[in-house]
C-alpha cells in the first residue's frame, strides 16, 4: 500500500470522530504498538505489561501492530485506550490526541532520524540517491518518511528521480532491506538502528549510516483527547516512575531507554514545520 | 579360471557371480532411474513452488509492496530445491520484467531490467512474449522458468521467475549409493547363498555320475548300476542312460577278453605242451639207436658200459627239461663238461647218419666250464639236429665248443640253405607256436636270454649257415648248487 492510500483511509469519517469514542474501559487499558520500537518480543512485552498493571493497578496489554495506520484506526475506534505513535502522525491528528508520555533516549526526549546505505552501495547522502531503490519505514513515520521527502527535496531529487521506492512496514525491515540488498539505501528511525545494534542484530552489520538528521521530539505515547482517565493517569504515573526503581529501570534498559516524561506539543514543533514543508503531508504550510 | 575349476564348483560360482552382476546391474539401473525420476520431481517441485508464488504474489503485486513480495521469496525460497546452497533463486518481476524482489537481491538487484535482456549469454524473452509458463532449459542443464501472474481480469501483474542451476539436477550418487550399497549387499548376503546351494543342488545328481564313471572298471557293476542317480531331469537322464548302456558294453567287453584270454592260455599250454615234447622227442632217436646198440653189442661191456651211460644222461637230460617245467620237481644240475658234446654228437649222430650228413666237433677250452650242462646240451643238442636237417642229404655240419675265462661259446655251422637275417628274426619271433621246426631255436634263444647271453646268426657266412650261442662263464650258482 503507498502512502496516498494510507491518508486515504487516514481521512475516513472514523478517523475524524476520534474525539467522540470513549469505550475504554477503566480496569483494562490496551497499549498498542508500533514500530517505534522493537514490538515484537513477546517475552519483553509481557514482563513490561505485568510491570505496569502492578504500577497502574489496573491490567495492561499490548496490541502490536506493523502500521501506524492500524495501531491509529484501532484508537480512534476505541479498541485502544493509548498508543505509542510517531512525532509526525501527533502533530497531524495533535487536536485529537492528548500526550501521555513522552520517552527519554539517552536522558533527552528526541531522536534522529538516518539515511542508511548498504556498505556495497556507494551512498554517502541523499544526493547519492538518484537511481537507487530507496526503502521507507510508514507512510506515517516522521523519520521513515518525513525526513526523507524533506532531504530529498532538499537535494534536489524528486520520486522519479529514484529507481523505485517502497514501504517496508516497519524501521526494522528497513535495515533488513538495505542489508538484503532489496535497496540501496534506507531512511530509519535512529534509535531503532540504534537499539538493533546495541542488541546485536546481523542487519545492522551489514549496514552503515551515512546521515543523521538533527533532533526531533521522540516518538510519544497519546491517548485520545479527553479520554485521559483514571485508569490513564495511573499508567502516566507508572510510566513516569520507571526509571526509578529497579523492576522499571531493567524494563528501560531493554527498551534502550532512559525514562519517560510527561512531555509537551512544543517538542514537535521541529516535526510540524517540517511536515508543512513536505507536499502530501497532510500539514499545511 | 573358471574352467579351470571342478563342475561343482563351477555351476554354484557361476551361479552366484550371477547373482552378483545381476545384483550390480539392478544397481546401476535404478540409481540411473532414481537420477531420472529425481530431476522430474524436482521439475515438479519447482513447479507447484511457482503456482504458489503466482497465488501469493498476486495480491501484492497489485499492492505494489516490493518488501512483502520480497518477504514472501526470503521465507518461501528455502522450499525451492538448491536455494540452501546457492543454487537456485527466484524473483517477482513488475509487468515490464524489472526486478520487482527477489530472494537474493545481491544477485538480482531490484529494478533491475531482466525480461528481453541476456543472461548467461542467452536473451530472455520480451515480457509481451511471456503469456504463458515458460520453461528454458539451459545448455549446461540449468532451468530457468517464466511464468506471467495475472490479476483476475487477465491483466498481466508481473511475472515469476525461477532459476535453478545445473547442479541441482546432477544425480547426488552418494546419496543413491547408499542404498544401492545396502540393496546390493543384502542381495549378497541372502542371493548369492541361495544360488550357490541352488547350483550344488544341480550339480549334486552330476558329481555322483561322475563317482560312479570313475569307479567303473574297479568296482561291481550291479551295485554301481544301482548307485546311478534318477532323476526327471531330461538330460541328466540321458546321461544316466548313457552310462548305464556303457557300463552293460564294458561288461560285455569283460566278458569277451575273459573268453579271448581263456582260449589264449589253452593256445600257450599247447604251444607248451609241443615244446616240451619237442625237447624230449629230441634225444629219442640217439636213445633209441643206444637200446638197439645194447641189443647187438650188449655183451661187450665198454659198449654196454658206454651205451648205458649214454641212455642215463639221455634220460637224465629228458628229466631234466621236465624239471625245468615243474619247479617242484628240479633235478640236481651239474657243470658243463667237453664230454657232454660227445654225448650230444651221440644222440645227434642216428639223425645225421640217416640224412647222410657228415658231422664234425672241435673242442676249444681254455679255461674250465662254469655254465650248466643240461641248459648246455640243451642248446648243443637243438642246435646240431637243426643243422642237420638243415645241411640236407650229404650236409656238412661243424660243431665248436670254445670257453674261455668270459664265456661258453657253442657254434654250429651246416652247409645247407643260407639262413637270412630276417628269416632268422622271423623264426625267433614267432614264439615257435605256428612253426612247429623252429621251436629249438626258440628254446635256445630263450635260454640264452635267461643266462644273460645271446644268441646271434653269422650273416659273414655266405654259403651255409652259422648260428653262434654264448653264455657268460659263470653259471648261477643257485641252479648249479
Amino acid at each position: 500500500m503507498d502512502r496516498r492510500s494510507a491518508l486515504r483511509v487516514l481521512a475516513v469519517p472514523g478517523f475524524a470522530g476520534l474525539s467522540d469514542l470513549g469505550r475504554a474501559t477503566g480496569d483494562r487499558l490496551r497499549l498498542g504498538l508500533t514500530a517505534v520500537i522493537l514490538a515484537d518480543q513477546v517475552a519483553f512485552l509481557s514482563r513490561w505489561a505485568r510491570y505496569l498493571s502492578e504500577q497502574a493497578q489496573c491490567e495492561v496489554s499490548f496490541v502490536a501492530r506493523e502500521s501506524y495506520q492500524t495501531i491509529l484506526e484501532l484508537l480512534s475506534a476505541g479498541d485502544l485506550d493509548a498508543a505509542w505513535i510517531c512525532g509526525y502522525p501527533y502533530v497531524r491528528y495533535q487536536a485529537d490526541l492528548e500526550l501521555l508520555a513522552v520517552p527519554l533516549y539517552q536522558g533527552n526526549p528526541l531522536y534522529q532520524s538516518y539515511l542508511i546505505g548498504s556498505k556495497a552501495a556507494q551512498v554517502h547522502g541523499w544526493g547519492d540517491l538518484r537511481g537507487k531503490v530507496l526503502a521507507y519505514s510508514d507512510p506515517l513515520s516522521n523519520s521513515g518518511w518525513l525526513v526523507a521527502q524533506a532531504q530529498l527535496a532538499q537535494a534536489g531529487l524528486q520520486a522519479r528521480d529514484l529507481k523505485r521506492a517502497f514501504f517496508a512496514h516497519g524501521h526494522r525491515n528497513v535495515a533488513e532491506a538495505v542489508a538484503a540488498r532489496l535497496a540501496q539505501a534506507g531512511a530509519i528511525d535512529g534509535y531503532v538502528w540504534e537499539t538493533m545494534r546495541l542488541q546485536g542484530m546481523a542487519a545492522v552489520a551489514r549496514t552503515e549510516v551515512v546521515w543523521k538528521s538533527a533532533p526531533f521530539g521522540f516518538p510519544p505515547l497519546v491517548v485520545r483527547r479527553g479520554t485521559m482517565g483514571p485508569p490513564a493517569v495511573r499508567l502516566q504515573k507508572a510510566l513516569l516512575a520507571m526509571a526509578y526503581d529497579t523492576g522499571g529501570s531493567e524494563l528501560l534498559k531493554a527498551l534502550n531507554l532512559t525514562g519517560f516524561i510527561a512531555g509537551a506539543p512544543s517538542l514537535f514543533e521541529s516535526i510540524r514545520q517540517q511536515a508543512r514543508m513536505v507536499p502530501g503531508s497532510g500539514m499545511v504550510a | 579360471m573358471l574352467h579351470r575349476l571342478p563342475y561343482r564348483i563351477q555351476i554354484p560360482l557361476g551361479l552366484s557371480l550371477a547373482v552378483l552382476v545381476a545384483a550390480v546391474l539392478v544397481t546401476a539401473v535404478a540409481s540411473r532411474t532414481a537420477a531420472s525420476a529425481a530431476r522430474q520431481e524436482t521439475l515438479a517441485t519447482l513447479d507447484r513452488a511457482v503456482i504458489l508464488l503466482i497465488a501469493q504474489t498476486r495480491p501484492l503485486l497489485a499492492a505494489d509492496d516490493t518488501w512483502r513480495v520480497f518477504a514472501l521469496l526470503r521465507d518461501t525460497v528455502a522450499l525451492i530445491p538448491g536455494a540452501g546452497t546457492d543454487n537456485a533463486r527466484v524473483a517477482v518481476l513488475d509487468a515490464q520484467g524489472n526486478v520487482f524482489a527477489a530472494s537474493d537481491p545481491a544477485r538480482l538487484d531490484t529494478g533491475k531490467p531482466l525480461l528481453g535482456t541476456p543472461l548467461h549469454g542467452q536473451a530472455l524473452p520480451q515480457a509481451t512474449q511471456v503469456n504463458e509458463r515458460r520453461s528454458l532449459d539451459q545448455p549446461d542443464g540449468a532451468v530457468i522458468l517464466l511464468d506471467p501472474v495475472r490479476s483476475e481480469d487477465g491483466q498481466t501483474l508481473g511475472f515469476i521467475f525461477l532459476e535453478v542451476d545445473a547442479p541441482v539436477f546432477a544425480p547426488d550418487w552418494e546419496a543413491l549409493a547408499q542404498p544401492a550399497m545396502i540393496g546390493m549387499a543384502l542381495a549378497v548376503m541372502f542371493l548369492v547363498p541361495i544360488g550357490w546351494w541352488v547350483g550344488q543342488r544341480m550339480t549334486r545328481p552330476v558329481a555322483r555320475l561322475a563317482q560312479v564313471i570313475e569307479r567303473i572298471g574297479h568296482t561291481d557293476a550291479t551295485r554301481l548300476r544301482n548307485e546311478v542317480p534318477q532323476t526327471e531331469d531330461p538330460e541328466l537322464s540321458r546321461i544316466g542312460n548313457a552310462v548305464l548302456q556303457l557300463m552293460g558294453e564294458l561288461q560285455e567287453r569283460q566278458k569277451a577278453e575273459a573268453r579271448a584270454l581263456s582260449a589264449e592260455r589253452l593256445a600257450a599250454v599247447g604251444r607248451m605242451t609241443a615244446a616240451v615234447a619237442h625237447e624230449i622227442n629230441n634225444p629219442l632217436a640217439g636213445l633209441l639207436t643206444a637200446t638197439q646198440t645194447l641189443r647187438l653189442h650188449g655183451e661187450s661191456d665198454s659198449i654196454r658200459e658206454r651205451t648205458v651211460d649214454l641212455l642215463d644222461r639221455g634220460l637224465q637230460q629228458i628229466r631234466t627239461t621236465v624239471a625245468a617245467l615243474l619247479p617242484q620237481a628240479r633235478a640236481e644240475d651239474r657243470p658243463l663238461e667237453p664230454s657232454d658234446l660227445d654225448d650230444v654228437v651221440t644222440l645227434v649222430k642216428t639223425t645225421a647218419i640217416g640224412q647222410g650228413v657228415r658231422l664234425s666237433t672241435q673242442i676249444e677250452i681254455e679255461s674250465a666250464l662254469r655254465v650248466s650242462s643240461v641248459a648246455l646240451r640243451q642248446v648243443m643238442l637243438n642246435l646240431l639236429l637243426n643243422a642237420a636237417k638243415a645241411a640236407g642229404e650229404h650236409g656238412q655240419v661243424e660243431a665248436l665248443l670254445k670257453a674261455d675265462g668270459e664265456r661258453v661259446q657253442f657254434c654250429v655251422t651246416n652247409s645247407g640253405e643260407t639262413l637270412t637275417a630276417a628269416r632268422f628274426a622271423e623264426i625267433l619271433a614267432a614264439e615257435s607256436g605256428r612253426d612247429p621246426h623252429g621251436f629249438g631255436l626258440w628254446v635256445c634263444q630263450q635260454l640264452a636270454n635267461h643266462y644273460g647271453g645271446g644268441f646271434e646268426l653269422d650273416a659273414t657266412v655266405l654259403q651255409g649257415t652259422r648260428l653262434l650261442l654264448w653264455v657268460p662263464n659263470r653259471g648261477r650258482q643257485k641252479e648249479l648248487g
